[in-house]
């Protein structure tokens, strides 16, 4: 019974992330149809990649659960979803790769890889790795222009990012205490940053109706 | 202090702020005064002003000496737009 109502939880959590995601997915959206603007392209990608990854666990769980009647929830949902979110991640950072990097020289003058450890080789980890590694660089960069913008809705972005990457973090390190609340807590994170990035939201005076096309 | 890069989006949006702020009459603003406001070359001008008299978010005018541009009401919808958006990309520290 408590598994069940740890899984109608994770559903629960994981649906709230699916929303927030295309919310945020749609006005990137409609920020690129209006300005045709190549970064809000790939915000769009983004965000739409992390709404769609946590709706595959969250309709997944779901599925299996009450349609198939599964006792267990097969492992291949979650890593898929985390997978899709990674993509989501990865976005992020590229669109701050290509800030940093290409005004400068127009080409990546360099690109480090980061050494980190993966404990065994469940994709799942790998793909937690990779995610954890592009939320700390784009909550680095973030938190950089905050310091030359001092915009305050940029400290509510960086702090998001931050929160999605401890999220991952908690996510990943819950294979040493499996079954435990600890993937709760990771998923919960996860979701209070995925709100955290709708601050700026708030500031943008939607107006609607208004297309422009790509070409300008 | 470093130069700061435009994308090619943000030389728009200076071009069109020119012309709804500071253009110096009716008429509109002459090529020369926006090489100088919005700090971009002839060429480069030439072919976003082009583009922007195309998608209708400026308008050609032709007085006695020379060849004017004014911003129009899709133009200044445009612009609004763009500001709100390059608010929002701001704060995730990206240029749009």
């Amino acid at each position: 019974m408590a598994i069940v109502s740890d899984t109608v939880l994770e559903i629960a959590l994981n649906l709230l992330g699916f929303v927030v995601g295309i919310a945020l997915g749609i006005f990137s959206y409609i920020g690129f149809k209006n300005t045709g603007s190549p970064t809000l392209f790939r915000l769009n990608i983004s965000f739409f990649s992390i709404g769609i990854g946590f709706g595959v666990v969250g309709f997944g769980y779901m599925i299996e659960l009450f349609v198939l009647g599964y006792g267990q929830i097969d492992g291949w949902i979650q890593t898929l979803g985390i997978g899709i979110q990674t993509v989501g991640y990865f976005f992020i950072a590229f669109s701050h790769g290509i800030k940093s990097f290409f005004p400068k020289s127009r080409y990546f003058k360099s690109i480090v890889f980061p050494l980190f450890i993966i404990p065994g080789n469940a994709l799942e980890h790998i793909i937690r790795s990779i995610s954890f590694i592009l939320l700390v660089y784009g909550t680095i960069e973030t938190i950089m222009s905050y310091m030359e913008s001092r915009k305050r809705s940029t400290i509510f972005v960086a702090a998001g990012l931050g929160l999605l990457a401890l999220g991952e973090f908690l996510g990943w390190y819950s294979v040493v205490f499996p079954k435990s609340i600890l993937y709760l807590v990771s998923l919960s994170t996860k979701i209070i940053g995925l709100g955290a990035l709708f601050v700026p939201i708030s500031q943008v005076p939607l107006r609607g109706g208004m297309k422009f096309g790509g070409s300008v | 202090m470093a130069a700061v890069y435009r994308t090619h989006m943000s030389i728009i949006g200076d071009i069109l702020s020119t012309t709804r702020d500071e253009a110096p009459d009716e008429a509109g603003a002459s090529v020369t005064y926006l090489i100088r406001k919005a700090n971009v070359s002839y060429g480069r001008l030439a072919k976003i002003l082009e583009t922007l008299v195309q998608q209708g978010l400026l308008e050609q005018t032709t007085s006695e000496r020379a060849c004017k541009y004014r911003i129009s009401s899709r133009g200044r919808e445009f612009l609004q737009a763009y500001r709100g958006f390059r608010e929002f990309a701001d704060s995730f520290g990206l240029r749009i």
